[in-house]
């Protein structure tokens, strides 16, 4: 008896699980052992070959770790554009001014757009001819800015891309933020009413610490999906100008479709996924903390 | 925080018409150019209101037939894919939220994971073990690919949506006489419909906006619309017009559907860490 509703149990998970397990697992022990290959299609004279451990000297290659540190540039620049602009924007409609229901429907509407709509889009307002933007920038009287399409500008590229990421994600920010702001006790503040705090101690004594679990879900969330930066990239860019704004996830996409270095591509994809299994398991024990005060 | 001083008012006015700008701007743009004659898209200084307005790039999308058929390729792709992520994902979610698992931790673990896991390291694998199998240029490995991403998506989304819901309602079904299975399909399904219709078109919004896998995965006869998108972005010439047109035609169906579930967007997208 016991065994059989066991079973009838097992049924209503396993055909997810199973699913999960078979496309999750077979890639991955799929990339595991091509990372240990000399497997390039373009040079089939030279074969597919063991090689050991030898593609993960890649993970000191001084290009590796230019990628790397570049794409830590790109994710820490945007979560804290996105993690300021979002807290300002979460705490303003959280004063339930007039109207702010249809005001954050509308900033809501770019984290709905398709990121490679999204890179078109900043591609053609950003364009040096046609776009309105650059036209503006030039009317002000900053042309210094602009000498140089930005997209063609290494220094200037990685700003770009982050304005891009920050145009469609700072909504996702502002969302999780005023959700956390919308749960906070009301307890706190009366206290700090009748204490006589003015509104800055109660913003930096009272709602910073209260707020710190939603702020850090946000960072955790957009650093894991930031880290796998590749759409707007692709559109925007495709890694240029030369490889200044090539970020792990293109790296691992040229070495695989450009360079057709399968061995190497894994390897670098491997590295990229060891970095996201480090912030999931920080996720989780974030999250696993939130369920206690349940 | 009934009373606002005038200050807080200004803060807030401020903060929220530069949000406005800073989001308009660009999609205004894009929907303004789609809308502008050829002429008038390469006008230098460019212009925001031409003098007249034209339907001609949406007549060029629709006249087009690989730009027609791309547009059925994500309607087809994301149908089946947002299909399967809710049949798998609904019993399992309802598994987690309801029976006591031994190694349930372990199992959110492994879904949680999988949906956390970069694109990039799943798609070189997927790729040659559709050529390997010589499915590449049907749409097997495209919908499979979609739902590998929503099916974890899903699970965790329903699994909020059922813990939400008091044990005792499928306990006194069950002491009437029904099944589990009756229960949940009775009394339980029809109460977090909300949930399934917003987990569904949360699933659609991630299957309908995927590129890496699209762009590796399809062929001529299955590309999907962000793939076209790129095609077209690519080239040297680009036609900002009828790019604006395509651009806003693969946007509006989420932009529309994502705006009906903005409520339950947070727990979604936080795999159900905010309540």
């Amino acid at each position: 008896m016991e065994s059989t509703i066991r079973i009838k149990r097992a049924l209503y998970i396993l055909p997810a699980l199973i699913f999960i397990i078979l496309i999750f697992l077979i890639p991955l022990v799929y990339t595991v052992s091509m990372s240990f290959l000399r497997w390039n299609l373009l040079r089939p004279d030279l074969g597919i070959r063991f090689i050991g451990v030898s593609n993960e000297r890649l993970f000191t290659d001084e290009f590796t770790l230019y990628t790397v540190g570049r794409t830590f540039y790109f994710v820490i620049g945007a979560v804290v554009v996105e993690l300021l602009a979002g807290l300002c924007i979460a705490l303003a409609l959280n004063t339930e001014f007039k109207g702010w229901k249809v005001v954050q429907s509308i900033l809501l509407i770019p984290f709905m757009i398709a990121p490679v709509v999204v890179g078109f889009v900043w591609r053609f307002i950003l364009n040096n001819d046609y776009g309105p933007i650059i036209h503006f920038i030039k009317q002000i009287g900053l042309d210094g800015l602009v000498s140089q399409p930005l997209l063609s500008n290494p220094n200037a590229v990685i700003p770009v891309l982050i304005m891009a990421d920050a145009w469609e994600f700072i909504p996702f920010v502002t969302l999780v933020l005023l959700a956390g702001l919308k749960s906070l006790p009301y307890e706190p503040y009366e206290a700090a009413y009748v204490d006589g705090a003015t509104a800055n101690q109660r913003f930096f004594y009272i709602t910073l610490p209260l707020l710190r679990p939603s702020v850090l879900v946000a960072v955790v969330i957009r650093t894991l999906t930031s880290l796998r930066v590749f759409d707007i990239v692709f559109i925007m860019t495709g890694g240029g100008p030369g490889t200044s704004s090539e970020t792990l996830a293109f790296y691992g996409y040229r070495m695989a479709f450009q360079s057709y270095n399968i061995g190497f591509s894994s390897t670098i994809n491997m590295l990229t996924f060891g970095i996201a299994i480090v912030f999931t398991l920080i996720y989780m024990k974030i999250i696993g903390g939130g369920k206690n005060y349940e | 925080m009934n009373r606002k001083s005038p200050i807080t008012k200004i803060i807030v006015f401020v903060v929220i018409t530069l949000a406005l700008l800073w989001t308009l701007i660009p999609l205004a743009w894009i929907v303004l150019s789609s809308f502008k004659y050829e002429a008038d898209q390469f006008s230098i200084p460019p212009v925001w209101f031409p003098d007249k307005l034209t339907l001609e790039n949406y007549a060029t999308f629709f006249g087009n037939s690989e730009f027609v058929s791309s547009l059925l390729n994500s309607f087809i792709t994301t149908f089946f894919s947002t299909v399967i992520a809710l049949g798998l994902g609904i019993p399992a979610a309802y598994a987690l939220a309801r029976f006591d698992w031994k190694h349930a931790n372990t199992i959110a673990f492994v879904i949680l994971l999988a949906r956390m896991t970069p694109p990039i390291v799943m798609v070189l694998p997927f790729f040659m073990i559709a050529r390997y199998l010589n499915i590449s240029n049907t749409y097997i490995p495209i919908v499979i690919a979609l739902s590998f991403f929503s099916v974890p998506f899903a699970v965790w989304m329903m699994r909020g949506f059922f813990e939400e819901i008091p044990r005792s309602i499928e306990e006194a079904a069950m002491i009437d006489g029904c099944t589990r299975f009756q229960s949940l399909r009775r009394i339980i399904l029809p109460l977090v419909l909300p949930g399934v219709s917003a987990t569904s078109i949360l699933c659609a919004l991630i299957a309908w906006n995927e590129f890496l896998f699209a762009l590796v995965l399809t062929g001529q006869n299955t590309r999907t619309l962000p793939v076209l998108v790129n095609m077209f972005v690519s080239e040297r010439n680009i036609e900002w017009g009828v790019m604006s047109a395509a651009a806003i035609i693969t946007v509006i169906p989420m932009v529309i559907f994502g705006l009906l579930v903005q409520n339950n967007l947070v727990k979604g997208l936080t795999m159900g860490s905010s309540k």
